[in-house]
């Protein structure tokens, strides 16, 4: 009945209703975009990070990742692995070794961090071998094949075939020494990648180096990065049961969260600005329009109508009156995200200071229920907590003097 | 000496040992009232020789492990050294040789000689405490820093100066800051090194100190990384001959591929 009432009410002003609603749609619809965007694109960034190497999550032994010795392991990686599997999300796990050591091409020789990787899980996990622009990418039947970053290439004057020496120190401190024919060259273009990483075969790896069954790494993937956040704790939980820590992508990339942390604190700075604007304005017309009714509210209580239902009908006024317009905000909204995350947004110039981050060059949005309803949620609601205001006002009105206003 | 000679790093002085007793004698005990630099070029002196042929036992503690190695050095002036691994069976035949500034590795299972890149001279040296820059010379305390006696201390009985020697400015090194402790013999008693934040990294202690060659001599050496505790490399000379003739055919890398002895 009172809802009724208010629905009525609102569309007697209807030029009014109308230019309030659109206010609020249009500022929903940018809420959802940019939201929708932003978002969107922290997630570009950090799975194109992680997926060039790190994966979306690592097991390590405690204490590696601060510094990371040959000798700090997981010894049985297989059990380690073999309880993902039942992990549900987690879609890939690769073990992996890696060593610190000289490459040399006869007189030539650099520093060069070599990762043992197994090819047949690998390629789930981290985006190198597909990256490889000469040759190819290690395979499971590889035993001393060698794959390098185009950087590490070129400094050591290497081509497709060559030998590669490698010499380095072993689990147990002594010298490890192998000679691999270089299979393949990889460019990620980002430049320490390129100019630092090779990958050889994990079973190679850990013959030369004396690894015996133990590895460094164990790395996991997901169909999204959220899909590994969300069983974080259960990884967490094997990890204890192994003795060995796990990492997510934040401990993975620092220095990544650190840049979002900061982008979205200014962004959200904006985002508050935008919603406290639109909430002030839509409130102060609702406003007005309850003190010009002051002689209706009269009237509505000296034929019977109470108080708290008077003030009951002008707060629902303003509800719906924010629903109707959010609403069209997130359809709208919906509607133009959809277009982008169609067809991207390219920022023409930027590419190659992207590329130098392992990211594409073009962006698209992702819609969650989250970043869809955020926005204009925090509108409705804060249209639905401040209605309190015209509410209390038609709570102290008295029919005698209200009519006569 | 020419300042030059005075170029010589911890682990070289360690591996070309001291003078000979012959010319022990001729240095002076160093004077009450010496300099600072004047105290650790002594002490630098005194590690020195013409050339030297020593045996040493490096042993390296870890965590889960503890490896012990036998080397063989060679030494000849300033900047040629040779250091060759017999034992164990694992290790033996590697081999490091020091070539004015350039540091080449041998490796028996590759057979082949490797050239150090400049970006490597940080790492490990087989594994140890010690990385190659150590080894190699280029650390050149007494010229490339500035010292200050800094104080003066008892220990075992002896004397000893305290140095604090920070690097002249421009000169590209490794420490912020070295803090040596020299007896008042003469003997180098340990080395500090300092980041260049000021945090100590690691210490060298010489550990005993006998007679050797007929002069006092640090014949076991520790060196400790401090975030690393429980960890520890420890060179300790068997046996050596200083002033001795040593072939010039040693320091080159065809010898140093194919031994010829």
């Amino acid at each position: 009945m009172i809802g009724a009432l208010a629905w009525r009410n609102i569309w007697r002003q209807p030029i009014r209703t109308s230019l309030s609603m659109v206010g609020m749609a249009f500022t929903s619809m940018l809420l959802v975009f940019m939201l929708s965007f932003q978002f969107g694109s922290y997630d570009t960034m950090k799975s194109s990070m992680l997926k060039i190497s790190d994966g979306y999550g690592q097991f390590q032994a405690e204490g590696y990742k601060d510094d990371p010795e040959i000798s700090k392991v997981i010894p049985n990686a297989d059990a380690l692995i073999a309880d993902l599997k039942n992990v549900p999300g987690i879609t890939a796990s690769s073990a992996r070794t890696n060593g610190f050591v000289l490459l040399a091409n006869g007189e030539r020789s650099f520093a060069a961090a070599i990762v043992g990787i197994d090819p047949e899980h690998e390629t789930k996990i981290s985006t190198l071998s597909s990256l490889v622009k000469q040759g190819r990418a290690l395979t499971p039947e590889d035993s001393g094949a060698i794959v390098l970053g185009d950087g590490l290439a070129r400094n050591l004057r290497l081509k497709l075939g060559d030998p590669v020496t490698m010499l380095g120190s072993g689990m147990d401190g002594s010298v490890a020494a192998d000679v691999l024919t270089l299979v393949g060259i990889f460019k990620s273009n980002v430049p320490e990648i390129d100019r630092q990483i090779a990958q050889m075969p994990l079973e190679r790896f850990k013959e030369s180096f004396l690894m015996e069954d133990a590895v460094n790494i164990v790395a996991v993937t997901g169909d999204k990065l959220y899909d590994v956040e969300r069983v974080e704790p259960q990884l967490r939980k094997i990890a204890a049961k192994h003795s060995v820590v796990f990492l997510n992508w934040a401990e993975l990339q620092p220095a990544v969260k650190q840049a979002i942390a900061f982008d979205l604190s200014t962004a959200m700075l904006m985002y508050i600005t935008l919603v406290v604007v639109v909430v002030f304005i839509i409130l102060n017309t609702l406003y007005m329009s309850v003190l010009e009714r002051t002689r209706e509210f009269g009237v509505l209580l000296a034929v019977g109508m109470k108080p708290g239902q008077i003030g009951r009908m002008v707060w629902m006024e303003m509800v719906f009156l924010s629903f109707v317009g959010n609403g069209i905000g997130v359809a709208l909204g919906i509607a133009l995200t959809a277009y982008f995350e169609s067809v991207g947004i390219a920022f023409e110039g930027l590419d190659e200071i992207y590329a130098q981050w392992g990211l594409p060059s073009r962006f698209y949005p992702d819609m969650t229920p989250f970043r869809v309803l955020a926005g204009p949620g925090a509108i409705v609601a804060s249209i639905a907590v401040l209605g309190v205001i015209p509410y209390r006002r038609a709570l102290g009105l008295e029919p005698v003097s209200a009519m006569a206003a | 000496m020419t300042p030059a000679a005075s170029r010589r790093s911890v682990l070289s002085g360690l591996l070309a040992v001291t003078a000979t007793a012959g010319l022990s004698t001729m240095i002076p005990a160093p004077a009450q009232a010496q300099d600072a630099r004047g105290i650790l070029k002594a002490a630098f002196d005194n590690w020195r020789a013409s050339s030297s042929h020593a045996v040493l036992e490096m042993t390296i503690k870890r965590a889960s492990s503890t490896r012990r190695m036998t080397l063989e050095s060679w030494t000849q002036g300033e900047d040629r050294a040779l250091v060759r691994f017999t034992a164990p069976a694992r290790d033996a035949g590697n081999a490091t040789l020091q070539l004015k500034n350039s540091t080449y590795v041998f490796n028996p299972k590759l057979n082949q000689v490797i050239k150090l890149p400049a970006s490597a001279m940080m790492q490990s040296w087989m594994g140890s405490d010690f990385s190659y820059e150590d080894l190699s010379r280029s650390e050149k305390v007494v010229d490339d820093y500035t010292h200050k006696l800094i104080g003066t201390k008892t220990i075992g009985g002896k004397k000893v100066h305290v140095i604090e020697s920070v690097p002249k400015p421009k000169v590209p090194v490794v420490w912020g800051k070295q803090v040596l402790s020299v007896r008042s013999d003469g003997v180098l008693h340990s080395i500090e090194y300092y980041d260049q934040l000021g945090k100590r990294v690691r210490i060298m202690t010489a550990d005993k100190i006998s007679i050797l060659g007929g002069r006092p001599y640090p014949t076991v050496m520790t060196m400790k990384t401090d975030a690393k505790p429980g960890q520890y490399t420890r060179v300790t000379t068997k046996s050596a001959e200083f002033n001795i003739s040593v072939p010039s055919y040693l320091f080159t890398r065809s010898n140093l591929e194919n031994p010829r002895d």
